[in-house]
């Protein structure tokens, strides 16, 4: 069954396809819920969350966009939400391009990308990290690098114009690497 | 626009249009620059590791966490 039938007979009130569904997409959403608050506790709570709003709304998806593209969404702004309410957290400053890219500190790294799975230290570096940024620049980091989105749709998700998006994940680029440049570097 | 390109504008393009636009007069001087730089390569090679870092970063749920998604929502007989 292809996925449009699928919602169509779950917007029909058929409550199997609505678990097939939700089955289909709860890894995705729970892994970038994750990667937003780097937190399993909250991961979890804001994937039901995301999944309860697309129970109660699955009648008016229109199909306009991607279900996918609609689930992006309601994590993200459920994500922002809670950061706006959390004033306690404080971010980093990430508005000067003089500090975000330097030809400074350009040296050899002592890990790589295939090790992440076995290195424990190495993922708290990457929580650390990337905690420091703003959540919306973390968030269209997020869409756009690691989700592999569009600028297009990033900036639909996020109501932002794409060269607000490209700013963003030009500053989240330049700071995540200068932080982890910091931390993984030798002479 | 001056064809002459310094370390500092190769990293904002870098960290702008990392993947994009690579075949715009802009990414031909940014690649004939990349390739006589070293500097500038080994950045351009940390941003992309930046990026791989967090792809690669990924948590499964687990199959108690599943099961309360169900149960919250109400599916689990579905």
């Amino acid at each position: 069954m292809t996925e449009e039938e699928l919602i169509k007979k779950a917007q029909d009130g058929d409550r199997k396809s609505l678990a097939e569904i939700v089955k289909k997409y709860e890894q995705t959403i729970y892994n970038f819920a994750f990667k937003i608050c780097r937190d399993k506790e909250r991961a979890e709570h804001t994937m039901q969350e995301t999944f309860l709003s697309l129970v109660k709304n699955i009648s008016q998806f229109s199909g306009n966009s991607k279900l996918s593209t609609w689930l992006y969404t309601v994590v993200s702004n459920h994500c922002l939400m809670l950061a706006r309410s959390n004033k306690k957290r404080t971010h980093a400053s990430i508005d000067d391009d003089e500090n975000s890219i330097g030809e400074k500190n350009i040296a050899v790294w002592d890990v790589t990308p295939d090790k992440i799975t076995e290195n424990e230290e190495l993922k708290d570096i990457l929580d650390e990290v990337i905690t420091k940024l703003p959540q919306d620049y973390k968030i269209v980091f997020l869409l756009r690098d690691v989700e592999g989105l569009s600028t297009e749709e990033t900036g639909k998700i996020l109501n932002l114009s794409i060269p607000a998006v490209k700013s963003r994940l030009h500053r989240a680029r330049a700071f995540l690497r200068d932080q982890l440049n910091t931390k993984l570097s030798h002479e | 626009m001056s064809n002459k390109i310094n370390c500092k504008e190769v990293m904002n393009h870098i960290c702008e249009n990392l993947g994009e636009e690579i075949d715009s007069p802009r990414c031909a001087s940014i690649k004939a620059h990349l390739d006589k730089c070293e500097g500038c390569q080994k950045y351009f090679n940390s941003v992309d590791t930046t990026i791989q870092f967090y792809k690669n970063y990924n948590v499964k749920i687990s199959s108690d966490a599943h099961n309360r998604l169900m149960d919250f929502l109400d599916l689990n007989d579905a």
